[in-house]
């Protein structure tokens, strides 16, 4: 097994984990960690990717390490927009899942789970 | 030697002037409108809703008198036509727009602090006098939503009778809308060279893939709109909601789209017998169905639905009577019994505000031009409707549906009877109606305009008003009031032994059913709570995702 | 073989194009330099200008008759990035200008830096965010690389969570992180789709892609994967969770915003990946499944607009029935037949129709919930009286929801049915219909108690220069109803489809 392949597989295997968290938890920080892992396993998949490049001849393709870094920054600052609203839920509620849905229970159109 | 003189200065007038006066008679409503958006031009609201009509008699005199002519929007894809059908409508619907507005104002209503109603009145009147000139089906189906959505502010009123009215109205209206809207389609579809004028598009129709689904979808919108039975449940409601003025040029003006609908959506250049046949009968059910239900109404104005919803009836029979032998004189003759229909029931609808308005000791004064009225409605002899059934009589044709149709008459002898023994009885008057000469003098300005209308269009049928005047002719109108007059007696002495379905009857049944569907969308609900708990939507995120990627891989 | 040779050229007037995303991005930045009272000064100053570079966009398109192009830095894909303006492009940049310069000037009473202060919370992150928002719709609509049309999708949502929960109210905020989670996994999976893409062909050019794509499982796999999160973030039911509460609880200018515009930017670039990526393969049946979708959203968002007991929420789930319609277009407009052009037609033009409609009835609501303190339906018997141009606005935005002419929604409706039966695709033209008789029972539901006379008790005088804001938008819905054919050659402009139909 080479390097792309291990890295490949890790990639899948971050991003079924973050799949799995997807649907399984609705606490928020569970949902931002998975989301982090999913975001993780696709950046790998970049890496292989530019790697694959490489080994067709050129040297490094750099676009898909630009991609990387950009995709990063991007979850990076998502991750931190979600923290900061998490924490001024928390701050307002006391508590903090996605689960029930006041709003529209407010509304009257009444899930009520 | 005058009178072609006449003509032809008439003729070269409609060249001129006419495709300007179309515009203007569509326009103006809606220049009025925006006029009384300012204070000044609110406060004379009532006169101005009086004038707006005017434009629209114009072009009618001219292209009814004249020649027919046409007008294409450069801005808009706006084409606009008047024929001889159109005029005659468009003339009797502007004639009943200005009486009945003459009237309203009487009323005291559309002044300043009406926006509703003033509102109301001028979109519903821009679509009135809108779909006699529409010639492509995009202005068609604007016009006629326009008559048809704006009419509910003149509904409705603060009472829980009329709140009912408004909302079953609408909904016959946006369910006919909807049935129209799909049968247009349908018809430009089939329409080879894209054109959207209604002439190329009825051309189409027999040779069209999609002819037989776009017929049965126009008519049955148009069908709707005129309230023929089963579909007519809406008719008693809303006219016995409306105040008076709006029921005249709702039942008068307002239902003639679905006229001039089937008037112009038909293709009378085919003989389609079984689709003529069926319409006919349909009409002829309604026909008798609309006397049978109005006997036993008590209130004047729902009387008047009724014999709507019966006279539409016969209107109907003739269209389809025309349609199955491929008659293409069917088209004149049905808007001539339309456009007498237009004047006498606008005019009828105000003679009950009349009566009541003249008071007891000149109640006489009011009454007596309403029962010539309400007779002529039944075709009574030296009356416009004398002239009316003459001119259908061809149309019908001799068969069995001719013979009942003209059988047809002995039942709105009976009903205005009725109705006429009511309107001395019970005047029933709006909450708030005033009384006041000019209410007295629109009424007489509206009952003459009725009286005589008819024998000026009557030429312009291809028919000879002496025709009319014989005492074949005579003998012929006559008879069959007698049966329905020898029957209004047992009627006015044991006919407070008949049933009384509420007004409306059968629509009773469709609010249950749509009542019970609101249990079906307590469903749907439940089911959308569930999917957007969180787990749902991810296993839904999920599942798109791998459905979408299998329907791509098993797609090639 | 003509994309390609345009998107690798720059054309004249394409600078226009950069301007329109540098514009309301120096906002920003000057915005932040200059603090809280000079932001709303300048994104009021900006939207002008905004207005004036899209309509100079779009007029460039029209004399050119072709799409506009402009290579960042220079350099030609696939190493550097393209932004491209086709006639879709060019009316989605007006009117993102149009509505955003509505709802900023709307919304000038709600955020007022207080006298004073030289800088509040609440005003300098609304004025900022609008802008924010701006920049990255723009980029949206011109970007031409799948990566960057990534980035600026994320760019606009992280503007518009923050605009949902700007009262810090815990029901907005959990309103605001519900949308933001369910955003950032339909961008992920986006991502994920895009690095198969790029595994592939090595190149995220638009242009560069349609020429080389070829049936294989990558693509389909890619195709599915950045579909469904482009999905997640347009709220296509079932993916729907996050709307309703998002867009009914934000500040009125920004539900019209997020309403209007921010969930067709996903939308649109759904469109580009479908008819300008993928257009050389047989995609009838997935693009039925899109249809089957919408269809569904039609009538649970119709049938739940209906049982809404408050204003804002029933003009919220008619959005989600409305995005239905949109994606109504896929099955129509596909490939190559003589109907696609119309069915496209109709697609863009409801879209645009429901932006202004949608925007106007927002507006609406919200000036309805400042004025009587609420807006529980129940409680707007009367309201006719008293604001009666509020209930005008929403009986036109009603018009055009309802597909009833004179409205752009009307037409929109008819192109559609005329493609539908074209093509004989029976099911959409009567999952259209219907829609239409529901939208009917919800804007009835509205209107009935307004025109009802009772007497209200308002909190606050009504507002009148800010209903005829609202007015303009409704105003736009109903002109677009008006369209010459001029318009709809317009929107075919850098539609591949155009120039092979014989």
């Amino acid at each position: 097994m080479n390097t792309a392949s291990l890295a490949g597989i890790t990639g899948a295997l971050l991003v079924g984990l973050g799949l799995f968290g997807l649907v399984t938890n609705p606490r928020p920080l569970r949902k931002l960690l998975a989301f982090n892992l999913l975001g993780s396993g696709v950046f790998l998949l970049f890496g292989v990717l530019a790697r694959r490049g490489a080994a067709a001849g050129i040297a490094a393709d750099p676009v898909p390490q630009a991609m990387v870094i950009t995709g990063i920054v991007v979850a990076f600052s998502a991750t931190a927009l979600a923290v900061a609203l998490l924490l001024r839920l928390f701050e307002e509620t006391g508590r903090s899942t996605l689960r029930a849905d006041p709003p529209s229970k407010a509304a009257g159109d009444g899930s009520g789970a | 030697m005058t009178g072609a003189a006449v003509l032809a200065a008439l003729a070269h007038a409609a060249g001129s002037f006419g495709p300007g006066l179309l515009a203007a008679a569509v326009g103006t409503p809606v220049a009025i409108l925006a006029a009384c958006a300012i204070s000044r031009g609110r406060r004379r609201s009532p006169a101005l809703m009086v004038l707006a009509p005017l434009p629209a008699l114009a072009a009618a005199l001219l292209a009814g008198f004249g020649a027919p002519f046409s007008y294409k929007s450069r801005a808009f894809d706006v084409t606009l036509a008047l024929d001889a059908p159109g005029a005659m409508l468009l003339g009797a619907a502007a004639l009943l727009w200005i009486g009945a507005a003459f009237y309203a104002g009487a009323d005291g209503r559309g002044g300043d602090g009406d926006g509703r109603f003033r509102a109301s009145w001028l979109l519903t009147l821009m679509g009135s006098l809108g779909v006699f000139v529409a010639s492509d089906l995009l202005t068609f189906f604007l016009a006629f939503a326009l008559v048809s959505l704006p009419a509910y502010g003149l509904i409705i009123a603060d009472d829980n009778a009329s709140r009912r009215a408004g909302a079953v109205y609408m909904a016959f209206t946006v369910a006919g809308e909807t049935l129209l809207l799909m049968g247009f389609v349908l018809l430009a579809a089939g329409e080879p060279n894209g054109s959207l004028q209604i002439r190329d598009v009825v051309a189409a129709l027999p040779g069209s893939p999609w002819g037989g689904a776009a017929l049965a979808l126009v008519v049955a919108g148009f069908v709707m709109k005129i309230g023929l039975a089963p579909l007519h449940g809406w008719m008693p409601l809303a006219y016995t909601a409306a105040p008076l003025p709006a029921a005249a040029v709702l039942s008068g003006a307002a239902v003639k789209a679905g006229v001039i609908g089937l008037i112009r959506f038909l293709p009378f250049s085919h003989a389609l017998p079984a689709w003529g046949e069926g319409l006919a009968i349909l009409g002829l059910f309604s026909a008798f169905y609309g006397v049978a239900l109005g006997i036993t109404q008590t209130n004047p104005k729902t009387i008047l639905a009724y014999s709507s919803v019966s006279q539409m009836g016969v209107i109907a029979a003739v269209a389809g009577m025309g349609l199955a032998s491929g008659d293409l004189r069917a088209p004149l003759d049905t808007a001539f019994y339309a456009a007498h229909h237009v004047l006498v029931k606008g005019a009828l609808f105000l003679a009950i505000g009349a009566c009541a308005a003249a008071g007891a000791r000149r109640h006489w004064l009011a009454f007596l031009p309403a029962a010539a009225l309400a007779l002529s409605l039944a075709g009574l002899p030296f009356t416009g409707g004398a002239l009316a059934k003459l001119a259908v009589k061809g149309t019908l044709g001799s068969g069995a549906i001719g013979a009942l149709a003209s059988f047809s008459a002995a039942g709105t002898t009976l009903l205005m009877l009725h109705f006429l023994f009511r309107l001395a009885r019970n005047p029933s008057p709006d909450r708030g109606a005033r009384t006041s000469g000019q209410l007295l003098s629109a009424w007489f300005a509206m009952a003459l305009a009725s009286i005589l209308a008819p024998w000026l269009l009557f030429p312009l049928t291809g028919g000879h008003l002496s025709d009319a005047l014989t005492p074949a002719a005579l003998r012929e109108s006559l008879w069959p009031m007698l049966p329905g007059a020898a029957l209004a007696l047992p009627l006015w002495r044991w006919g407070g032994r008949l049933p009384h379905p509420p007004a409306g009857d059968i629509v009773v049944i469709g609010e249950k059913i749509i009542r019970a569907s609101y249990g079906a969308g307590a469903a749907l609900e439940r089911v959308e709570a569930g999917i957007r708990q969180w787990p749902a939507a991810a296993m839904a995120l999920l599942g798109i995702a791998i459905i979408l990627g299998a329907a791509m891989a098993t797609g090639f | 073989m003509q994309a390609i040779t345009t998107a690798l050229t720059a054309t004249m007037g394409g600078l226009l194009l950069a301007l329109a995303i540098i514009l309301p991005v120096a906002g920003v930045l000057l915005s932040f330099v200059l603090g809280g009272r000079a932001a709303e000064r300048i994104a009021l100053y900006l939207m002008p200008a905004g207005l004036g570079v899209a309509a100079m966009i779009a007029l460039g398109v029209w004399r050119s008759g072709a799409p506009l192009v402009y290579l960042l830095g220079g350099w030609p894909p696939p190493l550097g990035i393209a932004l491209r303006a086709d006639g879709f492009s060019a009316v989605m940049l007006l009117t993102t200008a149009l509505v955003i310069l509505c709802a900023g000037l709307f919304a000038r009473a709600n955020f007022p830096t207080p006298a004073g202060v030289n800088e509040a919370r609440a005003p300098f992150a609304f004025w900022i965010l609008l802008q924010g928002l701006w920049a990255a719709l723009n980029m949206v609509f011109l970007g031409g690389d799948l990566f960057n049309l990534y980035v600026a999708l994320e760019l606009l949502t992280f503007a518009a969570v923050p605009l949902v929960c700007l009262d810090g109210r815990a029901e907005t905020l959990l309103a605001a992180l519900r949308y933001l989670v369910f955003a950032l996994f339909g961008s992920v999976l986006y991502l994920l789709g895009a690095a198969l893409l790029y595994g592939a062909y090595g190149t995220l050019d638009i242009g560069l892609l349609s020429s080389r794509i070829s049936a294989s499982p990558a693509v389909w796999a890619a195709a599915a994967l950045m579909t469904t999160g482009l999905l997640a973030k347009t709220a296509l039911f079932p993916l729907h969770l996050w709307l309703p509460p998002a867009h009914a609880n934000a500040p009125a200018a920004a539900s019209a915003i997020l309403s209007a515009l921010v969930v067709k930017a996903s939308f649109f670039i759904t469109v580009r990946l479908w008819f300008d990526v993928l257009p050389s393969l047989p995609v009838e049946t997935p693009a039925a499944i899109l249809a089957t979708l919408g269809s569904l959203a039609i009538l649970f968002g119709s049938v739940l607009a209906l049982r809404q007991e408050r204003l804002k929420l029933l003009i919220a789930y008619s959005t989600v029935a409305q995005i239905g319609y949109l994606f109504l277009m896929f099955p129509l407009a596909a490939g190559l037949h003589p109907w696609t052009a119309d069915a496209w037609s109709g697609g863009v033009l409801q879209t645009l129709s429901h932006a202004f409609a949608k925007a106007a009835m927002f507006l609406a609501a919200g000036l309805v919930a400042e004025t009587l303190g609420h807006d529980r339906i129940s409680g707007l018997r009367g309201l006719g009286k008293v604001m009666p141009m509020s209930v005008f606005v929403l009986g036109l935005g009603g018009l055009s929801l309802m597909g009833l002419p004179p409205s752009g929604g009307f037409t929109a409706k008819w192109l559609l049915l005329m493609a539908s039966v074209r093509s004989g695709q029976w099911p959409w033209a009567i999952v259209m219909l219907a829609g239409g008789l529901l939208a009917g029972g919800y804007v009835y539901r509205v209107l009935a108690p307004a025109f009802a006379s009772a007497d209200l008790s308002l909190k606050a005088p009504a507002p009148r220069n800010r209903e005829r804001i609202a007015l303009a938008l409704a105003l736009c819905a109903i002109l677009l109803g008006f369209a010459p054919s001029g318009f709809f050659a317009f929107l075919q402009i850098g539609r591949p489809a155009l120039t092979a139909i014989p």
